[in-house]
């Protein structure tokens, strides 16, 4: 194996070790977090408002005023959701040019974007619990469609969806530098160029 | 010029990317689909993955089509262990890029025998894992192989896109 392929390697594998640490770290606050801003998401869909989101450990407790005070409470482990964070870092860590100012960032940026996909899944799994999970209280207040929709979102997310959004996020903000975005362009032109010579001919 | 050119490839690559992600989603969620092609498919895989741990000498028996039993340990292989997942992203992402359609499919067949040679791999060890040490078993069940089987779909993907493609075009012209 060349030199290079060995740095973005051990690069990569920094990247990986690193998004476990901080996602199994903060997973807990970051529970808070999104419990704290799922919430207001939720309620906007709800007359009168309900939902009340809180964090335990690394799972989001569903709770609404309507529930009868004995029944449990639903709850969603939130690190299932997001350890898409690793799989992000890896790929930043590995790109050209790790610690360069368009790097970071770009991985900023993503870590953004990563956080509004996660509110994302997060709503998603919490209305599939509402519209799936409640017994009778569900079919009631959701109809067929309804109840399709939020189990096909939260279903997507969870199989590939947290996978592919971290990859669509990774490579929308990487730095032209980066091996992807050379090896997308250098093919792409050469490919052009190749259809244009073959057009004169 | 260069760069705006750049970045309209890169929104165009992920348009198509996003685009055949939830066709696939759609089609492998079809329940006929799902009884007929991704059942028997996580079944056979089941079956590799145990027969891969008896060659290592441990006790594995496959039960009800995706149940792996061993000393004390049960693992059912469901959908998102059975590497479909990665399989899908990595059709996307080939058919999102640029490039004749022989290099797409010879992309795709070859990463996807790679991809499920590794998955049965991580079944394997997932069980042992189990069997072995319980208690991290969840954190490299969800964590660690997850993403590892990503990263591996990600990486072949690249290989192809910045090797393979522009040396067989190459080849073609």
């Amino acid at each position: 194996m060349r030199r290079n392929a060995w740095l973005t390697a051990g690069k990569a594998l920094a990247g990986f070790l690193l998004g476990l640490a901080i996602w199994w770290g903060m997973s807990p606050s970051y529970a808070t977090l999104l419990s704290k801003s799922v919430e207001p998401i939720l309620r906007l869909s709800e007359k009168p408002p309900v939902t009340r989101l809180r964090a335990e450990e690394r799972n989001v407790i569903v709770n609404r005023s309507d529930f009868p005070p004995t029944s449990a409470r639903p709850g969603v482990p939130a690190h299932d959701l997001t350890f898409n964070l690793i799989l992000l870092t890896t790929l930043f860590a590995a790109n050209r040019g790790t610690f360069s100012n368009r790097n970071v960032a770009g991985f900023s940026f993503a870590l953004l974007l990563l956080y509004l996909t996660h509110l994302l899944g997060l709503t998603a799994t919490i209305k599939s619990i509402y519209a799936l999970q409640l017994g009778e209280w569900s079919r009631v207040h959701y109809g067929e469609v309804s109840r399709n929709f939020w189990a096909g979102a939260s279903h997507f997310y969870r199989l590939i969806g947290l996978y592919a959004f971290a990859f669509a996020i990774w490579w929308l903000c990487s730095p032209g530098a980066s091996t992807i975005s050379n090896a997308s362009a250098g093919q792409t032109r050469g490919w052009k160029k190749g259809k244009k010579r073959r057009g004169k001919k | 010029m260069l760069a705006s050119s750049m970045n309209r490839e890169k929104a165009f690559f992920l348009v198509k990317f996003l685009l055949v992600i939830a066709l696939l989603y759609v089609v492998i969620a079809l329940n006929p689909v799902n009884d007929h092609v991704i059942v028997p498919f996580t079944e056979g895989i089941t079956s590799i993955s145990a027969a891969m741990l008896r060659g290592i000498g441990q006790v594995a028996e496959v039960s009800e089509g995706t149940l792996i039993r061993t000393t004390g340990f049960i693992v059912d292989v469901k959908n998102g262990c059975n590497g479909i997942e990665a399989i899908i992203l990595l059709i996307a992402a080939i058919g999102a890029y640029p490039a004749p359609i022989k290099q797409r499919l010879f992309g795709i067949i070859a990463a996807s025998i790679a991809l499920q040679a590794i998955n049965i791999v991580r079944i394997a060890m997932l069980v042992w894992l189990g069997a072995h040490y319980p208690d991290i078993f969840q954190l490299f069940h969800v964590a660690v192989w997850q993403t590892v089987i990503i990263l591996i779909s990600v990486l072949l993907f690249l290989l192809w896109s910045s090797r393979i493609a522009p040396q067989r075009l190459a080849d073609s012209r």
